[in-house]
């Protein structure tokens, strides 16, 4: 049928395929899935190479900090009325990462999304340490950082309580609530996973680790009755719950009175901004997890295809939004807004805000060709112009403001100090070396959902199944036994038996 | 003052700290202080009349520079803490300027000498009283007879029985008189002033005045008795409409220049052609010619001064031809002032003391004496002085500091400060001013100069016969009016002053100076020279509030610069921060270029006061060496350049210092940030700083509300009905509140406290405001904020050592700070029409302020009685109430400033003293503001509650109101009409930075008012701008 | 508890099995599958999962204590902050809805170790590991006397192995 769709000549073939009927013609069968998953858990030197160089980066951020806590915050490149600065904009960026994740695990579940079964987990782990690391953030930029817990409403003799009306309580409230549910959505989805590798595990000692990880899950029906359910509502809760968690972040600049704060487009702005910055960090890290784990034919082309549209279209709704704040600046008549947009741009920051315009709004663009979107590499590499763009999206939105406000007698500049710097690689760091030990012991890919689309044994096999498979198989280039397959699945590349 | 010698150097600024928490609790009720803190106060027993916890007050006298103001000094539990001008001193009538108000660091400054000091085989060592008196005492006998005739003692200038005492001990040894120098003085104008007026320095009567002209005469920055000049200039100009024009003349526009509704900039020493045309000697061609300045503009200021009766005209005389341009401006002046200001009189003229010092190079000097002066720094170099001094066999000095000259001497007599000795001054005729001791000596090593001279005296039968007293003290007072009887003496120590005359010095009549030849100097520039409006001289320099104080002009701090017209800037291809070197046949300096709209294309401004440097030291202290801090201490070493490098060792006929010469600029390449509080010197239409013509005044205010939303509206609510005082809850305090029932505890408006009923407002005058920063430097003293920008305050993280590192990162922690707007000349081309704007900047206390509800932990909330409250234990340090404040008046602790054992410490030892127990030292890491000096509401309202009564109307005031010269901020209670806050607050001329915003603050501003020229002669684009 | 264990590789005879042994009134069955099928859902037609109940508590709690906690907290040290009321209701909304999902999804996944009786610490009889693979299992939860039945009827529908559990 896609074949039949397809408006390219029979020579190339290039199937649209629609996402939601998603198929792995390269998968026979369920042992299939075992093993190969299963498989992606052996450590290599490479793994052990990458993690050294993650952990080293980490070390280099928490003796910063350590200098930081010691010396006082000058050591950072604060440059008052500039009180925000590196530290705010990586807490953004991470959180922002965060988003794509739960999106593709939660909100595309509800769409029924199927391109998302061989990412999601990847996504899920990604969001899950991405908050870990966004939260140290607001702790680390405090001045008094052993005081953070005053923002959270503990019980204390004194009954001293925090502020309700602070933007950063709700922060403190939107981000524990995110990283609770997320965590928690992600072991869940974990639990008959580990259940597998618990059964084909020979080492006794991983064995009963795995044992006790899978809470003794043993695939009974009434288990996977209650499952579904269960994962039904917390994808429905996490729905609406990533698009408040980035709206409450948008809040601390929105609810200010700051020239180039005080918008009410930074909700939305920001949910979208979120979601195509971690859709940028999950091609970072899939499309090398893929090639590297040899999953090629459980990441297809087509997923990637799917997934570079969602980024394409939130790359759009970004774009639309910058071009809106100028509009807002330039139709208020408000002069501070005026000013500082002028500023902005055309001013003191026109490196940044053309970095930022670059590669989120010009670069994306690419997306709408089809051989672009189906070519791993430059997905990768656009990838990275992504997250560098999102970094800097965020930077101009903290830095100009706060440096061209109200009181010209105030204006200033703002250049980060190596401290700095650490801190944002020892960010890195924590976040890589955290997936890096998440990717060799638990399973990149969820085994029981993969199991869902692949056609199970039949005594007398149901002839459509047979269809897809066989369109796509032959369709698929990656299935025809090209480069990018893993030898001896080529034979199996018919996705029949 | 107490008798008894308290144990305070024992003490450790920790048991120190403590006792500033005990007092602090103290303070709040006058209260007896518990056992256990008891013992930690700095006496061995507590003398009677001092109640721990609460300040004791002595009326003194102020030193800083010879106008000799009287001072308060508000000292607690045995040190003082704190000065403020004496009200009733007929000369500075309670106001005080930053330089005085920096006494304190003088007294407490880290780098005085602890004990006198021998220098032996080139090396100093510390010594004993006894070896250092024996040692003085033999040497003295060496020089009898006829050798002592030749021997010099160069005192700096001070009125009072001193000079005559110091006179009579030379006399018994056979010396000449002393010579007492002020190298600040401008003996020039003191000269013509005698001459014309007969007294060394009048009163100016601004108040009688049509027309101020001021040809060159900077009387706002430092020439003359400023603080005085300033309380009646601005009483003159706040007569508004019927207030005088004011026309400045000179090179280079000054703070006084910046004052002025016209500049006329003439070339340096050109205003003599332009004072004798307006005699009517001369055309206006030639005086054009002479001056540099169009001859259109002079006939306008002719017709104008013909116009315009009476007119003051003012002249200052560091010109070359100083003296005649003083006298012919003395004939000029039509405004008469009766009395006059004696501080000034007797001070050497400049050429006396390079002719003592061409003596000493002749090597005829047997021994010369220094106290205080410190000529090695402040001669132009071209005098050779070290080289001078380096002939006298035997150099003693009785400096407090280790500076430039002190090195080249002997023999060190630490002399006790002001604030620790006794002593009187003359400060206006017919008043005696009285020094007495606030505290005792910081240093038991130290002590008195006088005394000294005693006990040398009585060393030897042949002089011990004259000298009867024990002390200074015992002859002084015998000699004040009253023969220093207890009953009328008690009162007038209380007081500060007495009525009557000390002995005068009799002063040898000085031979007309002959103006000595003009050297050749090089260069195509016009290069003028002038004492710094925060530093002096250079005595300034090491006191870490002047430092960290902008100069009120440029706003640069904690380093030198060259001021340069943008024109000449464009054309040499130099841009602000650009090192340049300013050369000339004498010598040439290195200093960062600084563009300045307010100095002629040919002329180059570099001011005085830094570039004190040590043969010996030549690098930054370090934060950490204990060794003696030679070149005038650690905070002025080697910071800027010194401009007398660059100067011709030449007097005018008045016999004065000529401030101007030529030279030539280069780049060298380098370049810096230059260490400056200023971001943009425009305010962008932003309405900060508003301004009317004095022809507007009862206009009525016309609505502005078809402008654009974000624009300054200039409509205000005046009185109850305004935000100012209905909002000390915000909108929830406003009479019309919808939600107002919800107010709770401490904010019901029926609560006891009753803080609801009031609302603390403050009003700034920008009609009387000049912008000398003295408010700036008050605040800083009252509550201990830290000066950041010593070079090894950021040396450990930067591992760069730079002064005012810092401060280039914005981080000055000037919870006050003075802006200044320029209005005009924006195309950067010359223009005189230019106009700038000061405005003090401070919390501004907001109704609704934004800072507060982004706070987290209620670190900052909001006062029943309108306070916007910040608490230093809560604050976390999320930084986001300055993020949302569209004041910046938010300052951040970036650093340990009050931690002893770090780089950035703020307060090192015995400086920590000052430090004021009524507030809190701020730690790392938490944010901090004005506070309205809440600790001086809540003693008031304490004081007033433990005499069951409420707070009087204008009892007290804050310290910046306290200080401030011209009397331009008032502080009080706008919700109760008493307080004379709301006779401004309803003035036609109030307005709000940023109203637009609803913040509603409790600060309302006075527009500043500008005088055009009148129409006849008006100036192209002179008329006020908005 | 004894009973029969029969495991399928091919899902449309389990399927079968399934349908036979509930028409020959076997009616306590356990479906051991490695993912979940729909084929199984309709042969044994559950009723449906009781989580949703939980869930619904769960989030009305975690609102109200929100709401109450921001309300009560500010009121119980009235401070103004910028002219606002003490307890202005409207920011608190965030309080509400973040409180309901934490709140709310604690109680799901509650809810669902609960009625799946996770976590258990001895694996049950009958399970085996070919059921997290590739294999379908059938529980048959049934008394001697009809064990023989059940064995031959899993039998007949291909099940690879059946196993007797006692």
């Amino acid at each position: 049928m896609a074949t039949a769709a397809s408006p390219y000549p029979a020579s190339e073939q290039r199937p649209n395929v629609p996402s939601a009927s998603v198929r792995l013609p390269a998968v026979a069968d369920y042992e299939q899935v075992d093993r190969e998953i299963i498989a992606t858990l052996r450590p290599t030197l490479g793994w052990f190479a990458l993690l050294a160089t993650a952990i080293l980066c980490l070390l280099i951020g928490i003796s910063a900090w350590t200098y930081q806590i010691y010396s006082g915050l000058g050591v950072a490149g604060y440059n008052p009325p500039v009180m925000w600065g590196v530290y705010i904009i990586t807490f953004v960026f991470w959180i922002g990462i965060g988003h794509a994740g739960t999106l593709i695990s939660a909100i595309l579940y509800l769409f029924r999304a199927g391109f998302r079964t061989s990412i999601y987990r990847c996504a899920e782990a990604m969001t899950v340490f991405a908050v870990m690391t966004a939260g140290l953030f607001p702790i680390l930029h405090l001045g008094r950082p052993w005081k953070f817990f005053w923002l959270i409403p503990y019980p204390n003799w004194r009954l001293i309580w925090p502020q309700f009306k602070s933007p950063l309580v709700w922060d403190v409230f939107a981000i524990l609530t995110y990283f609770t549910v997320s965590s928690t959505f992600l072991y869940i989805g974990l639990i008959p996973d580990i259940a597998t590798m618990r059964d084909r595990e020979t080492n006794p000692v991983r064995k009963a680790i795995y044992s006790a990880l899978s809470l003794g899950w043993r695939n009974s029906d009434r288990e996977w009755r209650h499952f579904t359910r269960a994962y039904l509502f917390l994808a429905a809760f996490s729905t609406p719950l990533v698009l408040s968690v980035h709206s409450v972040v948008s809040f601390d600049f929105a609810m200010a009175l700051t020239p180039g704060w005080h918008a009410t487009i930074f909700p939305p702005y920001f949910v979208a901004g979120a979601i195509f910055s971690g859709m940028g960090m999950v091609f970072t890290i899939i499309i090398p997890i893929r090639k590297f784990f040899k999953l090629q034919h459980y990441v297809t082309l087509n997923d990637l295809d799917a997934a570079a549209k969602m980024t394409l279209f939130t790359s759009l709704i970004v774009g639309l939004a910058y071009l809106t704040e100028f509009q807002i600046a330039w139709l208020s008549g408000n002069k501070y807004e005026q000013q500082y947009f002028w500023n902005r741009v055309f001013g003191q920051w026109a490196w940044a805000a053309w970095i930022m315009i670059i590669c989120n709004m010009v670069l994306p663009m690419s997306l709408f060709s089809q051989k672009l979107r189906r070519n791993p590499s430059w997905l990768w590499i656009l990838s990275l112009f992504i997250n560098l763009g999102m970094w800097f999206e965020r930077f101009v939105i903290v830095v100009p403001s706060l440096s061209h406000e109200f009181e010209p007698w105030q204006w200033t500049t703002y250049a980060p100090t190596w401290v700095d710097y650490s801190i944002l690689l020892g960010s890195f760091g924590w976040f890589f070396m955290w997936f890096l030990l998440f990717c060799k012991q638990l399973p990149i890919m969820a085994i029981s959902e993969l199991k869902e689309v692949v056609p199970p044994k039949r005594k007398h096999p149901h002839p459509e199944e047979f269809e897809h498979s066989r369109d796509e198989g032959i369709a698929h280039p990656q299935v025809t036994g090209e480069h990018e397959l893993p030898g001896g699945l080529g034979a199996a590349g018919g996705g029949t038996h | 003052m107490s008798e008894h010698k308290p144990a305070a150097t024992q003490v450790k600024r920790r048991e120190f700290l403590k006792v500033l928490g005990a007092t602090t609790a103290a303070a709040s009720a006058a209260a007896c202080v518990p056992e256990e803190t008891g013992k930690l106060i700095p006496y061995l027993v507590s003398p009677d009349q001092t109640v721990p916890g609460v300040s004791t007050y002595y009326a003194t006298l102020c030193r800083e520079c010879s106008a000799s103001c009287g001072v308060i000094a508000e000292t607690r539990d045995g040190r003082a803490i704190k000065l403020e001008g004496n009200p009733e001193h007929p000369l500075n009538k309670g106001a005080l300027c930053a330089r005085g108000q920096s006494a304190l660091q003088g007294l407490y400054n880290p780098d005085r000498f602890r004990s006198p000091m021998i220098k032996s085989a080139g090396a100093w060592k510390a010594a004993t009283w006894d070896e250092a008196l024996t040692l003085l005492s033999q040497r003295l006998g060496e020089v009898r007879g006829g050798a002592a005739q030749s021997a010099v003692f160069l005192n700096q200038h001070e009125s009072g029985s001193f000079p005559a005492f110091l006179d009579g001990w030379l006399a018994s040894y056979g010396m000449r008189p002393h010579l007492s120098v002020d190298f600040e003085a401008d003996t020039a104008a003191i000269e013509a002033h005698r001459r014309a007026y007969g007294m060394s320095w009048p009163r100016w009567n601004f108040a009688d005045a049509k027309l101020i002209i001021s040809f060159g005469a900077d009387f706002l920055d430092g020439w003359g008795a400023s603080v005085a000049h300033q309380l009646d200039f601005a009483d003159a100009r706040a007569k508004l409409a019927s207030a005088p024009r004011f026309i400045y003349v000179g090179p280079r526009r000054s703070l006084t220049g910046l004052n002025a509704d016209q500049w006329i900039a003439s070339k340096p020493s050109g205003e003599l052609a332009i004072a004798n045309f307006l005699l009517g000697r001369g055309d206006a061609n030639t005086a054009s010619q002479t001056s540099g300045v169009p001859a259109a503009t002079l006939q306008r200021l002719a017709q104008e001064f013909a116009s315009a009766k009476p007119v003051l005209a003012l002249a200052g005389g560091r010109g070359d031809n100083g003296l005649e341009l003083a006298t012919a401006v003395a004939s000029l002046n039509g405004v008469r002032s009766a009395e006059g200001i004696t501080a000034f009189d007797g001070i050497a003229r400049q050429s006396d003391v390079l002719a003592a010092v061409e003596r000493m190079r002749s090597g005829q000097v047997a021994a010369a004496f220094v106290r205080g002066a410190n000529p090695a720094y402040a001669l132009p170099k071209s005098a050779r002085f070290a080289e001078a001094f380096a002939k006298v066999p035997f150099k003693v000095s009785f400096s407090m500091y280790p500076d430039e000259t002190t090195e080249l001497c002997d023999l060190v007599l630490p002399d006790l400060h002001t604030l620790e000795s006794w002593g009187d001054a003359e400060s206006t005729r017919g008043t005696v001013t009285l020094q007495q001791p606030a505290m005792d000596p910081v240093f038991a090593g130290t002590r008195a100069t006088a005394d000294v001279l005693i006990a040398v005296a009585k060393k030897d039968p042949a002089t011990a016969a004259r000298y009867p007293d024990a002390e200074y003290r015992t002859w002084l007072l015998r000699r004040l009016p009253g023969g220093g009887n207890p009953q009328t003496l008690g009162s007038e120590l209380a007081k500060g002053f007495a009525s009557g005359s000390t002995l005068a010095r009799t002063i040898p009549a000085a031979a007309p100076a002959a103006a000595s030849p003009a050297a050749a100097a090089t260069g195509d520039l016009f290069l003028v020279t002038y004492p710094s409006a925060t530093l002096g001289d250079g005595r300034g320099a090491n006191k870490p509030w002047l430092q960290e104080l902008p100069d009120p002009v440029t706003k640069v701090l904690w380093s030198s610069w060259a001021e340069i017209h943008p024109e000449t800037a464009q054309r040499l291809g130099i841009e602000r921060g650009d090192i340049v070197e300013v050369r000339n046949a004498f010598g040439a300096i290195r200093v960062p270029a600084l563009i300045y709209l307010g100095v002629r294309p040919d002329t180059v401004a570099v001011p005085m006061g830094q570039g004190h440097s040590s043969p010996t030291q030549t690098s930054w202290y370090d934060g950490k060496d204990r060794a003696v801090q030679w070149g005038y201490g650690r905070y002025a070493r080697a910071i800027g350049a010194n401009a007398l490098d660059l100067f011709p060792v030449r007097s005018n006929s008045g016999g004065g210092f000529v401030g101007s010469t030529t030279c030539a600029i280069s780049k060298t390449g380098d370049h810096v940030t230059v260490v400056s509080t200023e971001g943009s010197a425009r305010q962008h239409d932003r309405g900060i700083a508003q301004a009317i013509s004095v022809n507007e005044i009862g206009a009525p205010v016309e609505r502005e509300h078809e402008k654009p939303p974000g624009d300054a509206p200039h409509q205000f609510l005046p009185g109850l009905r305004s935000p100012v005082a209905a909002d000390a809850q915000g909108e929830l305090g406003s009479p019309t509140a919808r939600d107002r029932g919800i107010l709770q505890g401490m904010y019901k408006p029926d609560h006891a406290s009753g803080m609801t009923r009031r609302r603390w407002a403050m009003t700034v005058d920008l009609a009387r405001c000049t912008g000398c920063s003295a408010c700036v430097t008050a605040c800083y003293a009252e509550n201990n904020i830290p000066t950041v920008g010593a070079p090894w305050q950021n040396g450990v993280v930067y591992a760069q050592h730079q002064p005012g590192f810092n401060i280039t990162r914005g981080r000055e922690m000037n919870w006050l700070r003075l802006e200044r707007y320029y209005e005009g000349a924006e195309d950067g081309r010359f223009t005189e029409d230019f106009e700038a704007r000061f405005v003090p900047m401070l919390c501004q206390h907001c109704g609704n302020a934004p800072c507060e509800p982004v706070c987290p932990v209620y670190a900052t909330y909001h006062a029943p009685d309108g306070l916007n409250v910040q608490v230093y234990n809560r604050c976390v340090g999320t930084r986001y109430c300055s993020n949302n404040c569209p004041y910046k008046v938010r300052y951040f602790n970036w650093f340990g400033y009050g931690e002893p054992d770090r780089a950035q410490y703020a307060f090192p030892e015995p400086l920590n003293w000052q430090l004021n127990p009524d507030v809190t030292v701020r730690t790392k890491g938490v944010m901090e503001k004005c506070t309205f000096c809440v600790q001086r509401i809540r003693e008031a309202e304490h004081r007033a509650a433990s005499e069951q009564r409420t707070v009087a109307a204008d009892e007290f005031t804050t310290a910046c109101a306290a200080a401030c010269p011209s009397r331009a901020i008032t502080f009080g209670d706008a919700a109760d009409a008493t307080w004379s806050v709301n006779k401004f607050v309803e003035d036609e001329r109030a307005y709000h930075v940023f109203e637009e915003l609803n913040t509603y603050t409790a600060v309302v501003y006075l527009k500043k008012v500008n005088h055009p020229a009148a129409p006849a002669a008006q100036a192209p684009g002179a008329e006020a701008r908005r | 508890m004894p009973g029969i264990i029969g495991a399928f590789s091919e899902i449309d005879s389990a399927v079968e099995a399934i349908e036979e042994l509930r028409r020959t009134r076997f009616n306590e069955l356990t479906v051991y599958t490695p993912t979940p099928r729909h084929e199984f859902e309709h042969a044994l037609d559950a009723p449906p999962s009781r989580v949703r109940i939980f869930t619904l508590i769960g989030g009305l709690c975690g609102a109200t204590f929100g709401y109450w906690i921001a309300v009560w907290a500010s009121r119980y040290w009235p401070l103004v902050v910028g002219g606002k009321p003490i307890a202005s209701w409207v920011p608190y909304t965030i309080f509400g809805f973040e409180v309901m999902v934490l709140i709310g999804s604690l109680s799901t996944v509650f809810a669902l170790f609960a009625l799946s009786r996770v976590p258990r610490l001895t694996m049950t009889v009958g399970y085996d590991a070919r059921f997290s693979g590739g294999h379908f299992g059938v529980w048959v939860n049934t008394t001697s006397d009809r064990a023989k039945e059940a064995a031959d009827l899993l039998r007949r529908h291909g099940a690879v192995e059946v196993r007797h559990e006692a």
